[in-house]
């Protein structure tokens, strides 16, 4: 089979896609700028008053979030409505949600007094809810057969439920000093 | 044989080669022309296409520059069989020089792993 | 009687096959974050998958050509480079998502840590592309993806107010806890999730594989037009079952575990075991097709030769390709990075990608020289051109509402 070709002429498309090219470029630029500035914009310390305690709040929003889905997790393994596991894994997950917002308050840098001492009730609240569902992983771990010591574990649901309780109680009254929702 | 008039552009390049089972092989990167009696193409003469040329070409397309000729592996235009959407050849890919890489992906990598040749579509 | 069947089978697999773990994430933070105020977004995605995969399939059938092999012919080498590189490295990620999701699955249904079943489940998704048949491997995984229907019972066993979950969706009302630029985030991501890429080269090229014809259309709508809605409605199940349970106790979603929770306060353990195993299903599932997604676009951008319907010997580049794709997933997710995190990245930058693959496809079903007398009729077009301003204004906005919003915290 015999055919006559024409030699392309490839500079008409070759304007285009350069066009096209320096487009591309430039967007993948905007791309990798703007994901950077996202990323920075989550772990940098706020500096203004109103953005400090801003912070604190979302901080608190988190160590609450994290303190409810522990109270519901141990209501379900009560019931035997959820399996020992996934209770751990429950936890466990709300363990390194309670550790971020630690850090997040930790790393503030708060630029007046009053927001110093939001940030200081905020770490205390945090603080109470991370005790609270490290005991409410060892009372999973015991009462899935786990040989733990008897004075680390909560007698029942009830005394662990309570310690929640209040553990989230003072994270609410934070989060309404520092204005959340 | 009904003689047809294809734009190289449009027909050749970029379209996808098969072989003779079918089987793809790889894309148009160039054609490779020669002048009248197999000499050098000149401008202002008749040219027949003596090769389609297929090659590693990903970063040359996204980056520009061109690979040389001599490094693009070549299939004989007598091994074309039609144009039609794709380049069908009448030769199987085995016998293909150009086809190299997936010759040696498959002796030296795929081929290894146990069941490489098994046929999917065999027993289930 | 086996017609009906085959047709049933279809359906059933495409409504287990739609949900993955950007959907089961998303519609889950949406739920718990803003109630049933972003379920318009669920819809529109579901109208828009349905219109995409129906042409890609039907162009794949008609010209018996697939997704990307068509992006090159049309694009040219070029700018479809550009397109393959974007569309390949946006595939990876979701497959890394993908990945940790079963992983994370997994995790839950045992004690073992996620870090360890990562190796695993990447070995046992690459099992299944060298050895198992296709449509042995499309029914087994949607079939069982169909457990996830365990999210609409647990709806109806919790018994809410469906007046209120109504009245949060129409008119969409977030709540005032939340920012406007986070809820438009949401819809964005939300978008992304309902109408991912890889969804379309896998439908395309899976056409071809199961040599599909244009006898197979009709099938093909049917298909599509039953299984996605349904599919979206375990999206909306998925949602509804955060916004009941999670929502009134201001708990945020940021983790699997957190997602199951609803499911076993409204059935306990055996409703939650279902759930769970749907889970590994729809999210091994997904893996599946992303991994066969990437190698379809590689090979089909360079000619190599593809196809799961070929010994791996015959088609030796496209499989090398999964394998060094499933390599790279294992490597990101040995780092130690939040699987669920990876997942909301994912979703959005879908919706950036999304252009990139709807334009070719809407070009080329209109396009007589590939689809002869099947070219898109003046519905199929009308509904095309909306949807490609709404694709465009979310790819667009997707960046900046991430960085408005520091990705929605």
């Amino acid at each position: 089979m015999r055919a006559l070709a024409r030699r392309a002429d490839h500079q008409g498309v070759t304007q285009q896609t350069g066009r096209r090219r320096l487009a591309a470029a430039g967007l993948a630029l905007v791309v990798t700028l703007a994901a950077l500035l996202a990323g920075t914009g989550c772990v940098a310390s706020r500096q203004e008053p109103g953005q400090a305690t801003a912070a604190v709040a979302d901080a608190l929003a988190e160590a609450g979030s994290a303190g409810e889905t522990a109270r519901i997790a141990v209501g379900l393994l009560d019931e035997g409505r959820v399996t020992g596991p996934v209770a751990d894994t429950v936890l466990l997950d709300q363990l390194r949600v309670l550790d971020d917002a630690e850090s997040a308050l930790t790393t503030l840098v708060p630029p007046d007094a009053a927001s110093s001492a939001r940030r200081t009730t905020g770490l205390d609240a945090v603080g109470d809810v991370s005790d609270a569902v490290v005991a409410a992983r060892a009372w999973v771990a015991a009462r899935s057969g786990g040989d733990l010591a008897s004075h680390d574990v909560p007698a029942s649901s009830d005394v662990l439920l309570a310690e929640l309780a209040t553990a989230l109680d003072a994270t609410d009254a934070a989060l309404a000093e520092a204005g959340g929702p | 044989m009904t003689e047809r008039l294809v734009d190289a552009r449009l027909h050749l390049l970029g379209r996808q080669v098969l072989d003779t089972d079918g089987e793809p092989v790889r894309t148009v990167d160039d054609l490779e022309l020669a002048g009248p009696g197999g000499g050098e193409v000149r401008a202002g003469q008749e040219a027949h296409v003596a090769a389609v040329l297929v090659g590693p070409v990903l970063a040359t397309r996204l980056f520009g520059g061109r690979v040389p000729d001599s490094m693009l592996p070549r299939i004989a235009w007598e091994d074309v069989g039609h144009v039609g959407t794709a380049v069908e050849l009448t030769v199987g890919s085995d016998r293909l020089d150009a086809d190299w890489v997936e010759h040696w992906v498959r002796e030296r990598l795929i081929g290894r792993i146990p069941g490489g040749r098994h046929d999917p579509e065999g027993d289930g | 009687m086996k017609k009906l069947l085959g047709v049933a089978l279809g359906i059933l697999t495409a409504i287990g096959g739609f949900v993955d773990i950007g959907d089961l994430v998303t519609n889950a933070v949406v739920g718990s974050r803003f109630g049933m105020s972003l379920a318009w977004v669920v819809v529109l995605g579901v109208v828009g998958i349905v219109l995409f995969a129906s042409m890609s399939g039907r162009v794949a059938a008609v010209s018996g050509r697939a997704t990307f092999e068509i992006i090159r012919e049309r694009l040219g080498p070029r700018a479809a480079g550009a397109n393959l590189l974007a569309s390949f490295a946006i595939n990876l990620l979701t497959l890394t998502a993908e990945v940790g999701g079963i992983a994370l699955a997994l995790h839950l249904a045992s004690s073992v840590e996620p870090r360890l079943w990562i190796p695993v489940a990447a070995l046992a998704v690459w099992l299944v592309l060298w050895r198992v048949k296709f449509q042995v491997m499309e029914n087994v995984a949607g079939l069982l993806g169909l457990l996830l229907v365990g999210f609409a019972i647990a709806l109806f066993q919790l018994g809410p107010d469906w007046g209120e979950l109504l009245r949060q969706a129409v008119p969409p009302s977030p709540p005032g806890t939340e920012h406007p630029a986070s809820y438009w985030y949401y819809a964005v991501a939300l978008f992304g999730a309902a109408m991912t890429p890889y969804e379309v080269f896998f439908f395309s090229s899976g056409a071809v594989e199961e040599r599909w014809t244009a006898k197979d259309l009709g099938t093909n709508r049917l298909n599509v037009l039953l299984g996605f809605p349904l599919g979206g409605l375990l999206s909306l199940a998925i949602a509804a079952c955060a916004a009941v349970v999670l929502l009134p106790a201001g708990i945020e979603v940021s983790s699997l575990s957190q997602i199951v929770l609803p499911v076993a306060q409204a059935g306990g353990v055996l409703l939650l075991a279902v759930v769970i195993l749907g889970i590994v299903a729809a999210t091994f599932g997904a893996a599946l097709e992303t991994a066969l997604s990437s190698g379809y676009t590689l090979a089909q951008y360079l000619g190599w030769s593809w196809g799961k319907f070929r010994r791996p010997a015959r088609a030796a580049r496209f499989h090398l390709t999964m394998i060094v794709a499933l390599l790279v997933a294992v490597g990101i997710l040995m780092t130690s990075v939040d699987p669920v995190a990876v997942t909301e990245m994912s979703v959005v930058f879908s919706a950036v990608a999304l252009p990139l693959t709807y334009v070719p496809i809407l070009v080329v079903a209109n396009d007589p020289a590939y689809m002869g007398r099947h070219v898109n009729g003046r519905v199929a077009n009308a509904l095309g051109m909306v949807y490609l301003v709404i694709v465009v204004v979310a790819a667009v906005a997707a960046i900046p509402l991430m960085i408005a919003t520091g990705a929605g915290s």
